[in-house]
This record gives structure tokens, sequence and C-alpha cells, in this order.
């Protein structure tokens, strides 16, 4: 019964937190220590709405991917992009350090595709993290895909335009990026044992 | 006592067992039964069985013109199987038997040889044989229609002399040059002094008359059938929905998986033809990203493939064909993996095939960098992944030094195509709308294949903060957005 989910009775008699689950690093403190846990959440999905593109979005999350391909013992696992808007260029991602050899590009005809080729990633427990990127979708496929990372112990990050801010969301992190005057605008729209709010940092 | 009364059934079910494929000679056989295995061996075959192998030839009258020899020699090869494992073919028209181990279970070499006719015969073939201790000398006495059976490989050179030259199969000029010199027999040949022959016919031709007189071994390359599971299950009834093609497809999966199991083996393409009335069938190609013989991922692929299929109109019947079988290797057991973390129970391959299934062969694939100037040619899509698990070997913080230094960071995303920007006339030369951040840097390239590029790079900011990839044309001085910084 050591599953990080499981959170005994008699453990907290013993006065004992649940276990904290391992977190990724942003690679930006500003950014970690408004995060529960200090970094991005495993098991759990995170999303990111987007004003435009090459806001800095990657860089937000290029030092987990490195280190969840890194810190695993043993086996390198997989990373999986699913419906990138470019193609995303080899030679930067080996720059950033990430393992070409284990990073999947999958892309999916439609969108109702893509999630189930996310729900798919998520759930196998191969993959450590999964990026998606979607138009738009309904609430009842992000549960699943929410159950999924949630199963397979893997980051999924979805990113969506601007647009869907004010639908609701089961993710346990919702994030806002946007062009500011001078530099990209983030802020914390849902922090699941956090407090929202704008983010002050450099991308 | 006992043991006596098992010998003779163990003796009678041999003699079953070899003529239980030449039925014709069943009668024959039980007339003169012999119990091979109960009289102590005689004296001939002790001493041949010291001589190593024993060459059975047939060469066969030009094979029917319609049919290709390679596949009717084939089909020779199978039937040639009953009298000894090790049956290899000779281009265009004869087969070599070794038939030295199957002498025994036959009762004597004559009774052997006899069979094996007797089996030519009967798929009323016209061959001719002979038996020898070296493969080219049988080869040989077939091809000049001598029938006869040479154990001891002492006698080979006496035996071989009295052959003409055209027997050997060698080209018609060199025939030519030796009929010019008066020697149209082995034996002729064989006379000549040898270092004169080397030096005029090459070591090509000695290597022959070596191999034919048995001084020489020569290897051959055994006949191997090859197989592949093919089973078909008609319906009862049309079958017009694919839940129940899914249902139907059950049982031959798992016939299907029975074989591969008993044979150790795997595959990594499948093939289901389903059958319609009045119209062309239908074909599902199966790839797998690994071989396999599990059930539950031929299941699951199949499963994936028939969800996306629609059916034009109702099935009669159903195929499922294998591709080639290949051996399974230790790594595709998955014995021995380590357990795997909470949920799932995928592995990598069958992730990828699964996803290939549903999605298309095209549409999941890898990345590959490759050490090249020019950006639109320093990376490929790699299509066949390498999935094996993998474990770090070097440190990625040395890894990091070995990359290729670049000057400037790379985007994250690269576009297809350069987008053209609106460039207005200014001083310095910039972009409209964007902050030159670091730069140039010179890309030229590529004179050599016939995309050259010549082009100052920049890194540049995008009022509202995109950081963008653009350069500039050096011949037109356009300006071009070639990747986003994200």
């Amino acid at each position: 019964m050591a599953d990080a989910r499981v959170w005994k009775l008699k453990d907290a008699a013993a006065g004992l937190r649940p276990p904290p689950r391992p977190v990724w690093s942003t690679g930006r403190s500003a950014l970690d220590a408004r995060l529960p846990g200090g970094g991005w959440p495993t098991a759990s999905l995170v999303e990111v709405l987007l004003g435009a593109a090459g806001l800095g979005e990657i860089q937000l999350f290029l030092p987990a991917l490195t280190q969840c391909q890194r810190r695993a013992d043993g086996e390198v696992p997989w990373l999986v992009w699913i419906a990138p808007p470019h193609e995303p260029f080899a030679p930067a991602l080996a720059q950033q350090g990430i393992e070409l050899a284990r990073l999947l590009v999958v892309r999916p005809a439609s969108a109702t595709e893509a999630l189930w080729a996310a729900e798919q990633t998520l759930s196998s427990g191969v993959c450590a993290a999964v990026l998606l990127w979607l138009k738009g979708t309904d609430d009842r496929w992000l549960r699943r895909l929410k159950l999924a990372a949630q199963a397979g112990g893997a980051l999924g990050v979805l990113f969506r335009p601007e647009q869907h801010r004010f639908e609701s969301s089961p993710a346990a992190l919702r994030l806002l990026l946007t062009a500011g005057d001078e530099e990209p605008h983030l802020e914390l729209l849902k922090v699941q044992g956090g407090r929202p709010g704008p983010v002050e940092c450099a991308l | 006592m006992k043991s006596r009364a098992v010998t003779p059934a163990t003796a009678d079910l041999f003699a079953a067992a070899a003529d239980g494929a030449t039925a014709g000679a069943a009668a024959e056989a039980s007339a003169q039964r012999r119990p091979a295995f109960a009289a102590p061996p005689p004296l001939a075959a002790a001493a041949r069985s010291r001589s190593k192998h024993l060459w059975y030839a047939a060469v066969f009258a030009p094979l029917t013109e319609a049919q290709p020899s390679a596949a009717a020699l084939q089909r020779l090869c199978v039937h040639a199987q009953q009298f000894t494992s090790l049956v290899s073919m000779e281009m265009p028209n004869a087969l070599l038997l070794e038939i030295n181990g199957s002498v025994r279970l036959f009762g004597s070499l004559e009774r052997l040889h006899a069979c094996i006719d007797a089996a030519w015969a009967r798929l009323k073939l016209c061959a001719h044989s002979a038996i020898a201790p070296s493969t080219l000398a049988a080869l040989w006495f077939a091809r000049s229609a001598q029938c006869v059976l040479i154990e001891d490989p002492g006698s080979l050179a006496s035996a071989l002399a009295q052959l003409p030259l055209t027997c050997t199969g060698w080209d018609a000029e060199r025939l030519k040059i030796l009929r010019a010199m008066g020697v149209t027999r082995v034996g002729e040949l064989l006379r000549l002094p040898r270092a004169g022959l080397a030096r005029r016919f090459g070591p090509a031709a000695m290597l022959d008359l070596d191999i034919a007189l048995g001084r020489q071994a020569a290897p051959r390359r055994v006949f191997v059938r090859r197989e592949r599971f093919r089973e078909r299950c008609d319906f009862e009834a049309q079958i017009d929905t694919v839940a129940y093609l899914l249902k139907a497809l059950e049982p031959l999966v798992a016939r299907c998986a029975r074989f591969l199991r008993e044979r150790q083996a795997g595959v990594q393409a499948l093939e289901l033809r389903l059958r319609h009335r009045a119209r062309p069938g239908t074909r599902l190609r199966l790839g797998l990203a690994s071989i396999t013989g599990e059930q539950r991922r031929l299941t699951d692929v199949l499963v994936h493939q028939l969800s996306r299929l629609e059916l034009a109109a109702p099935a009669l019947s159903m195929e499922l064909v294998s591709g080639p079988l290949q051996p399974l290797s230790a790594a595709s057991l998955e014995v021995f993996a380590p357990l795997r973390v909470a949920g799932g129970g995928d592995s990598a391959p069958q992730l990828v095939e699964r996803l290939r299934a549903r999605l298309g062969e095209e549409a999941v694939y890898g990345l590959c960098s490759i050490p090249e100037h020019r950006p639109e040619a320093a990376w490929q899509r790699v299509r066949e992944l390498s999935l094996e698990p993998t474990r770090r070997r070097i440190p990625a913080q040395s890894r990091m030094h070995e990359l290729p230094e670049h000057g400037m960071p790379r985007p994250v995303w690269l576009l297809d195509v350069p987008v053209l920007l609106a460039a207005p006339p200014v001083q310095p030369p910039q972009p409209a709308g964007l902050i030159l951040e670091q730069g140039p840097e010179r890309i030229e390239s590529g004179w050599w294949d016939g995309r050259d590029v010549a082009r100052d790079y920049y890194i540049a900011r995008r009022t509202g903060g995109a950081r963008l990839w653009v350069f500039q044309e050096r011949q037109s001085k356009g300006w071009y957005l070639h990747g986003v910084f994200a």
C-alpha cells in the first residue's frame, strides 16, 4: 500500500502529512514559489491558455521535460507531443537537453483523435509528460485526460487558445499566458492548494 | 523380454513413418520388412558411417515451361524433405540431398535410393540420380545420366574420369578452350598440371575440381520451408457490422497466436482479407511496432484497425494471413521487464502500434537531429523508432558538451516554409514591428545540392513579447520569418 494516492487514516492520527508527490521544477524560482509543492505537479493535468504562439510556453516546461528524462532511474521515459502547431525543431530540443530518441510526435487528423491519443499516452505509464495542443474541447474529455494522467503518473499539459479562459476546467492548474506591453504576461487562474494571481517572472 | 516385445514394434513404426509419405511403397516395405534396429549394423554400414557425407543428386529434365523453375524446385524440396532434413537446391533444375543420416532409417542405401527415385516417378517427373560422397561429383554423375552409387571417396577420381566435361556446367567459353586443347573428359583434365590450369582458368575451376574430388568441403545452403499462418473462416450468414466481425475474428487470432507460440516465432505484419459477394475483396494491412506473437497485442491492433473500417458490403468470409515468421528475441519477451509504475501496464511498442493502428502509420513519428548548417536540413522525421527500453549511458551533462556549439540559440518551432515579412525601406534595415535582439548569424551553405542558402539570421522580438527567428536573404534583401521561440 505504498501508493502516493492512498492516504491512510492512521498516518493522519500520527500527525503525518500525505507524502508529497514528486514535482518538476519550472526553472524559475518566482513561479516555483507560487506552485504547491514547488513545481509542476506530476500525475495531473495542467492547462495553459495562450494569447498567441511563441510567448515562451515551451520554455515554461522545458526544464521539467529534461529533468524527468534525466532523473528517472534506469529507463528513460518518453515525451509525447500531440498536434503541435508547427514542426518541433530537433536541433533546438537537443540543444536544450531533451533526449530526442525518446520523443514521440503524434499528428492526429481530428481533435477527437488527438484527445484519444492523449488519453492513451497519459495512461500508458511509459510516458513522463504529454503535451497536447487543442483548439477547443469539452469538460468531459478534460476530466478523462485528468484521470488518465493520474493513472499513468504522467504530467499532462494542455495548450488552448485564450478564449477558453472562462470555461470550467477540471485541470489542477490553469495558467494564462498573454502578450504584455514588453514582456509576456503570466497569470495563475486556478491553483489547487495555492493562490491564484499574476506571476512576475522572466520567460 | 519386455524390450524384445517393444523393439520390432518400434522398427515397424519407423518403417511406417518412412513409408507413410511414400504410400505407394508401403506394401513393398511390409513384404520385405527388415528388423533394422534389432540386427547389429552390418560391416558396410559401419564403414559408411565413417565417411562423413553422402550426397544424392537428382537432375530433372527441364521442368515445365509454364511455371518458374525456382517455385517448382521449392515444391520439390518440400517433397524431398521426407527423406532427409538437409535438402539443397541447385539452380536451375537439380536437388542435392544429404542422405547419410537417413540410411539406417530406410534399412539400406539401395532401398533409400530406390525410395527417392520412386518419389519422382510418382510425380511423373523424369529425373536422373546419382549418389556420391561429394556434392559436385553426385551432381556431375546425375547430369551425365549415370545412375551410380559411390560410397568410397577414394574411388571418386577414377569414376569421375570417364565423365564428359559438359556435365560440369561450366560456361561455354571455358569448355571451348578446353575442347581446343583436346580435353573433353574430366580424367583428361585431372591429368594436366595443376599450376598451369589454375593460371589459365582461375581458382574457381580448381575449387570445383577439388570439391568434386572431395578434397575441399563445400557447405551448402539448406532449404528451409517458409511458413506463414493462414486461415480462413467462412460465415454462415453474411456479416455487415464490424462488431460481429470482431467477434468472429477472436478464435482466428487465438489460433494465430498459438501457431506462433508453437514455433517460438513472432510476426511484424498481418493481413486481414474480407470477401464480399460480387465485389472485390477488402484487404487490411496491419503493421506492428515490434515482432510479437502475443494474442493480446495482435487483438489490440486488429480491433483498432477494424474500428476505423467501414464495410462497403456484407462480408462472406475472412482470412487472416501472417507476414513472414521471425524469431522472437529475448528483448520482445516481457518476463524480466521491471514492474511498471502505477496504472497503465503498457509497453512502448504496444503504445506506438495502438496509436499507429488508429491514427495511421504516418501520424506517429520521432525526430532526429542532423549535423547540418541549413535549418531545413538539420532535422528529419524518424519512422523506425527504437522502442526497446534504453538506459542512460552518458550523463546528460557531458552530452550537452558534445552537441555542436551554436553561436545563437535555435527556436523550438520551425516553419515549414519561411514566411516573407513586409519590410519598410528604413535605415538601418529592419522588418516592420520587430526589434532585432541578437545577430546576425550568417548561414551560407548547400551549393552542392541546388538548395543553397545565403542568409543572415537574427533573433527578433515582436512588440508584445513573442520571440522570433528571422533572416534576411543576402541577395534579395527580403526579410523572412523562419522560426518561433516558444
